[in-house]
């Protein structure tokens, strides 16, 4: 027996002492004690706080915490009844996806506790040990004041956000994100609080090889374990062709994979799916499968993968469900066609060639670019080289499925929930109808949930055993079998007249998939589609070849694609700039595009079909960039009075996009309650950015009824309507404009309902705060509890509900500009970035604190990008640092000292309120802001991810 | 649950020697935040544990009889970070461990486990090395004193005998007395990184300031296990302070170490920087000795 105190209460605990702490809380309910790592000690998820001092909960054993006493996070307080820390941090708009942030209420509880009045550094030190994604780390300082002040004088005195649209009462306002009560103070929310106490556990075995086939499974050994439930391979499960990207239908990604493989692609692939009635038993069954490898040649690079006679990673038959090209049987005949290679289906026309590994391609050109290299006084040409990132979510991918009434359930953390289910009725083969996803809150996406990684393999484990399943991924598999930024290389030619205007711009880029082709031709066109429509310029051509090979899978990565085009581009640009003696600002401010500038390059870069030729509408551009060179004070050089230490400046300039015009299709249900509340059921899938809480505030301004009053039902396919998800920075845009058509249309019901009850015209009433609606004529007033109540009264005329649909061909660009101040030692290589600014034009910025936390956290997620982080592959295909100690993301000692993040004021005419995307934009910027920072300071050209000081002193001659 | 054969709890040093004798193949766990994660990862799966952690006695800094700084071996990073005498006498220690990163690791790290795992990365083993640390160990045969430069015998391996444990770590007099020291932690990020490289140089100054006395010097990741460099302490000691002795005592450095490529640094940056990383550890010893630089 352990007896321990827990939260104040004694404990006895029958448990075995090499259990880990963590396992003793979850017996005893304490689940927002969470696992981010697999018992690393790295995220801090896990942390308690043990006789008063953190630790991390997973690396100390039950058997050690006797007589001692423990807290956790739920100790503190409940969603309605938030302590002072916790809703600060709500309050500060910290809490977004949220998997830790009640860990991080608890340490700042911690912190407070011990010492009243901490400083930023004490803070800081406090936060060292907790690893903090989506919103950065920028806005905890901020909570910290906001702490001091609530504990010494009661009130708030310092500005979270700046306010936008003093007309209206919730949209652009400082208002607490609607599920941040719930998740900082640990309630369920994850896929994991869902998870009934009969489940089975699915393990899967993956592949020790980047390429070989799969001649032979013998599960016999494992099968005769007890607890095995059923084991899944390529030879009993169905042969179903798709692909794992969560996209429109039919999708711009070749459909390649199957459920489980007789031909695996790289190190991690499926091999086998184990179904235990215990993880134990999973775990040792998965141990005893023997199989029976062919490895096969592989390729890693985009160099290997183009060269003559290099292996293939697909070698099966190609198939067109559209578009099929006229001599597709001689093609085919030249692939080997085997068996267990299955099959590459597309679904219109993407330029591949397996052939030769290439997954898609595509090309275009505006004017002519020879020429205009011809007739310029410069040219400059070179080749940026990204690396492999993962996202690193707080919560790995996990699945929970079960059976209900002949029906699927299942709970998904996942951006797409109706791309979850289409792909589930694909590979099960039941309807839609019988199959119910439940998107819960997300604990982290940046894209790597847009696609279904684990929902196809544990909605069918489910669906062929009858048994409730869950499938949780180890941190390592997060790196090795889900997605990741696709590696590319970018090669840029621009030239430019002395007058510092550009010429032309050629772009070739080489891009990496990996085995799968997810994504393949959209995200390397964004490193195009969301960089070329920043330069007013009559000659651009692009080349873009996108290739298969065999290192883990490449897939969506917030940004999509766009980073990688800015890096080179803006960094060519600046290159540029110095060959013609131009100053980069002035070069900056004479090329770029403002509104009503007819976009001519974006014809050929559709998703795989004719693209929309339109003009730029709002942009804050200009506004941008001239804000950060004030505040960064472009121009004047720094000194650091250490001669090793050089100090440079750099910017760059960023836009996304706002969903996809004519591809992206969002519904909402707007309901009238029985007391006059509002509850609204959208198709959105909010994964802790705020998304729910935009459909509530436009609702809000547009029904004229409190936040208070209003429920947002969302991520459900039962009771939601069609949306495609949260992808392409689409949520605010797309989702926000169907509830603000779903709004209108109910407050229309509304006053014909009124006018009906009134006996008066439409034309004479309004509605009015909180809630009812008032005759201008009569100054007659009904509430809106009185007009529902009436009109479901037994004579009423029914239910006020309101559907609203949105799609459009509007475009919505987001623009701005990141600058960068760095210190560079040019002998110990070292790079530190001290001043980051992320200026941006959200539109309508409608959660300002939130939008501001995004665009901390993409900005230093992207910081870690251009820096440290960096998947790196052994010559057999294996992944050397997946685990988070050895990848490196950057964490708040790498936080800039000086963060700034500015929001430019701009209306947008096509946004819901004017608003348009933010956090995805802001990872656009980062890399070559420090590129050509490091470039102002030291003089070189770093031209390829990470820009670590090995490659920096090489550079610079000194290696 | 861990993959942990057995866990024995011992109630004493005698009692852990005694599960040890009783349990040959068994591991010592202290704080955990090492032996556990090499569990979870498989390498140490399926063993026997020992645990210490309990032993309250092995926990604390003082100074002995005979005047040296004792550091129990079950000491914590923080716990000696905030010491008043590791802050007195040997701040540079309390500051490499700081290095660590988070509160939450920092709270269960052991001094002893930072130094029986044989890691050459561990952010206190330079600084330890470069202040002739004696460890102190406690068997069946009873309390033996092993000076650190034979305590690292191969990577990961250190000079336990079967049933040992390490119960202090001893700083002498001689060693500490009139010292300052710096550490520099090379390493991509600053928290919860492993040291690309690890230096830490500390000196004892003539009376007037003007000479090194005596200088040390220890490097982690420059070598398997934690190494000084002999031939540029002897070197320097004796020496003026001068521009030119601080850079050829630093060139100096290359002579006694040999880090190797690996993927995360190539061998020719480790080299560079440990000449760079020598060069800045010890004009910052030699500020903080009150000493400056002349001619």
């Amino acid at each position: 027996m352990i007896n321990c105190t827990i939260n104040g209460k004694k404990r006895s605990f029958d448990i075995d002492p090499t259990c880990r702490l963590r396992e003793m809380l979850l017996m005893n309910g304490n689940f927002a004690v969470r696992d981010s790592d697999d018992a690393e000690g790295f995220c801090g998820s896990d942390t308690v706080l043990l006789d008063g001092t953190p630790v991390f909960s997973n690396l100390v054993l039950a058997g050690e915490v006797e007589g001692c006493e423990i807290r956790t996070p739920d100790s503190l307080g409940n969603s309605m009844n938030l302590t002072v820390i916790q809703q600060a941090l709500v309050d500060a708009g910290v809490v977004q996806s949220a998997y830790n942030a009640p860990a991080a209420a608890l340490i700042m509880t911690w912190l407070f506790e011990n010492n009243p009045n901490p400083t930023r550094e004490d803070v800081k030190d406090a936060l060292s040990g907790i690893f903090i994604r989506d919103a950065g780390y920028e806005h905890y300082y901020l909570a910290a004041e906001l702490i001091k002040e609530k504990l010494s004088g009661g009130e708030y005195k310092t500005e979270i956000a700046p306010e936008f649209r003093p007309e209206l009462k919730a949209v652009g306002k400082v208002l607490p994100k609607i599920d941040a009560p719930q998740l900082v103070s640990g309630e369920r929310a994850f896929v994991e609080d869902y998870v009934d106490e009969d489940t089975c556990y699915m393990v899967v075995l993956r592949s020790p090889y980047a390429s070989a086939y799969v001649n032979k499974i013998d599960t016999s050994k494992a099968e005769a374990l007890p607890g095995v439930v059923k084991i899944i391979t390529a030879y009993n499960c169905p042969d179903v062709t798709y692909m794992s990207a969560g996209q429109g239908n039919p999708e711009p990604s070749p459909h390649d994979r199957r459920l489980l493989n007789k031909k695996v692609r790289h190190v991690g692939d499926r091999v086998a799916a184990v179904i235990a009635e215990t993880l134990e038993e999973a775990i040792k069954a998965r141990d005893l499968i023997e199989v029976e490898y062919e490895p096969l040649g592989a390729v890693f690079t985009v160099e290997e993968a183009m060269a003559e006679g290099a292996p293939l990673v697909h070698n099966g038959k190609v198939q067109y469900n559209a578009g099929a090209p006229d001599d597709l049987d001689e093609y085919n005949s030249k692939l080997s066609g085997d068996e267990r290679e299955g099959k590459v289906v597309y679904q219109f026309p993407l330029h591949g060639d397996i052939l030769h590994n290439v997954a898609a391609a595509n090309h275009g050109f505006i004017g002519d670019v020879d020429k205009a290299f011809a007739e310029a006084d410069a040219v400059v040409e070179a080749t940026y080289q990204t690396s492999q990132i993962q996202h690193t979510p707080l919560e790995t991918h996990i699945c929970f499925s079960k059976l209900e009434n002949g029906r699927l359930i299942i709970y998904a953390s996942t951006q797409v929930p109706y791309h979850v289910r289409r792909i589930v009725s694909w590979v099960t083969g039941l309807s839609e109808n019988k199959i119910h996803v439940i998107k819960t809150r997300v604990g982290g996406g940046y894209g790597s949930k847009q696609d279904i990684l684990v929902e196809d393999l544990t909605a069918y484990a489910t669906f062929a055993t009858g048994r409730p399943v869950l499938y949780h991924n180890t941190r390592e598999e997060e790196f090795i079998a889900n997605s990741t930024r696709h590696p590319m290389r970018v090669h840029v030619k621009m030239g430019g007249k002395k007058d510092g205007s550009i010429t032309g711009i050629y772009l070739k880029v080489d891009a990496n998939t990996g085995p799968y082709g997810n994504h393949a031709l959209t995200v390397p066109m964004n490193s195009c589609s969301k960089t070329l429509p920043l330069f007013k310029c009559d000659n651009m051509k692009y080349d873009l070849t996108i290739y298969y090979t065999n290192t883990p899978p490449a897939g969506a990565y917030q940004g999509y694609g766009t980073p990688k085009g800015t890096y080179g581009l803006m960094m060519a640009m600046c290159e540029l700039a110095e060959k013609l003696g131009v100053d980069y600002k002035e070069m900056v401010l004479k090329n770029h595009v403002e509104e009503g500038y007819m976009l001519e390059i974006l014809k050929g870069l559709g998703e795989g079909r004719e693209g929309n030729v339109v003009p730029v509408g709002s942009c804050g551009l200009r506004e941008a960039v001239e804000k950060g060179c004030e505040m960064i004070e472009w121009g004047k050089r720094e000194e650091s009075g250490d001669p090793d230490w050089k100090i440079g400046k750099g910017f760059a300039m960023i836009m996304q996009g706002s969903g996809l015009p004519g591809l992206d299709h969002a519904n909402a249900i707007t309901k009238l309650e029985m007391d006059g509340s509002i509850i609204v059921t959208s198709g959105a899938a909010d994964i802790g950015t705020g998304l729910d809480t935009i459909i509530a505030k436009v609702t809000s301004d547009i029904l004229c009824v409190p936040m208070d009053r209003i429920t947002v039902i969302s991520g459900d396919t039962d009771s939601g309507a069609f949306d495609t998800g949260s992808y392409a920075s689409s949520g605010t845009f797309f989702s926000g404009n169907a509830a603000v058509v779903a709004a209108t249309n109910l407050k229309e019901k509304i006053l014909e309902e009124a006018a009906m009850q009134m006996v008066e015209d439409i034309e004479d009433l309004e509605i009015l705060w909180p809630g009812e609606v008032r005759s201008a004529k009569t100054g007659k007033v009904l509430s809106y509890y009185e007009i529902i109540h009436t009109s479901t009264s037994g004579t009423g005329r029914g239910h006020l509900i309101a559907p609203g649909s949105f799609t459009t061909a509007g475009s919505s660009v987001p623009y701005g500009a990141h600058f960068a101040q760095v210190a560079v030692n040019i002998r110990t290589g070292e790079i530190k970035v001290q001043k980051f600014y992320a200026i941006q034009d959200a539109g309508t910025p409608i959660n300002p604190e939130a939008a501001l936390c995004q665009m901390y956290g993409a900005s230093l997620k992207s910081i870690g990008h251009t820096l440290y982080e960096d998947m790196i592959l052994d010559k057999d295909g294996n992944c050397v640092n997946a685990n988070m100690t050895d990848y490196g993301v950057p964490m708040i000692s790498e936080q800039p000292d000086d963060f700034k993040a500015v929001l430019i004021d701009v209306n947008d005419e096509h946004g819901p309120f004017g608003a348009k995307s933010i956090s995805e934009i802001a990872c656009n910027g980062a890399a070559p802001a420090i590129g050509n920072a490091i470039h102002d300071a030291c003089g070189v050209w770093m031209r390829s991810w990470p820009m670590t000081p090995e490659k920096l002193l090489k550079e610079l001659g000194r290696l | 649950m861990y993959d942990i054969k057995a866990l024995y709890e011992a109630e004493s040093v005698q009692h852990a020697v005694q599960l040890l004798q009783e349990h040959p193949e068994a591991q010592i766990l202290a704080g955990g935040s090492d032996v556990l994660v090499q569990v979870r990862e498989g390498r140490r799966a399926g063993m026997e544990l020992v645990s210490i952690y309990m032993l309250d006695e092995l926990r604390g800094v003082s100074i002995d009889d005979d005047e040296n700084i004792r550091i129990g071996s079950l000491t914590s990073f923080s716990h000696i970070t905030n010491d008043p005498i590791i802050r007195k006498y040997i701040n540079v220690l309390g500051e490499a461990v700081d290095m660590v990163g988070g509160p939450q690791i920092r709270a269960i790290g052991t001094i002893g486990g930072n130094t029986c795992n044989g890691v050459t990365s561990a952010d206190s083993a330079s600084t330890l090395m470069a202040w002739d640390a004696v460890m102190e160990v406690t068997g069946p045969e009873g309390v033996r004193y092993v000076p650190i430069k034979d305590w690292y015998i191969k990577a990961k391996v250190v000079d336990l005998k079967p049933a040992e444990i390490q119960t202090a770590i001893l700083i002498p007099k001689e060693s500490y007395d009139r010292c300052f020291g710096h550490y520099i932690k090379y390493s991509m990020r600053n928290a919860l990184d492993i040291a690309t490289t690890g230096c830490s140089v500390n000196v004892r100054l003539s009376e007037d300031k003007k000479t090194i006395e005596r200088v040390r010097i220890g490097y982690g990741v420059a070598a398997p296990i934690p190494v000084r460099a002999k031939t540029a302490e002897e070197f320097l000691n004796g020496k003026k302070i001068t521009e030119k002795n601080i850079r050829k005592f630093a060139e100096t450095v290359l002579e006694d170490i040999n880090p190797r490529d690996s993927w995360r640094a190539g061998k020719a940056l480790r080299q560079h920087i440990s000449v760079v990383m020598a060069e800045r550890a010890l004009r910052e010893s030699i500020i903080l000795a009150g000493g400056v630089v002349n001619g």
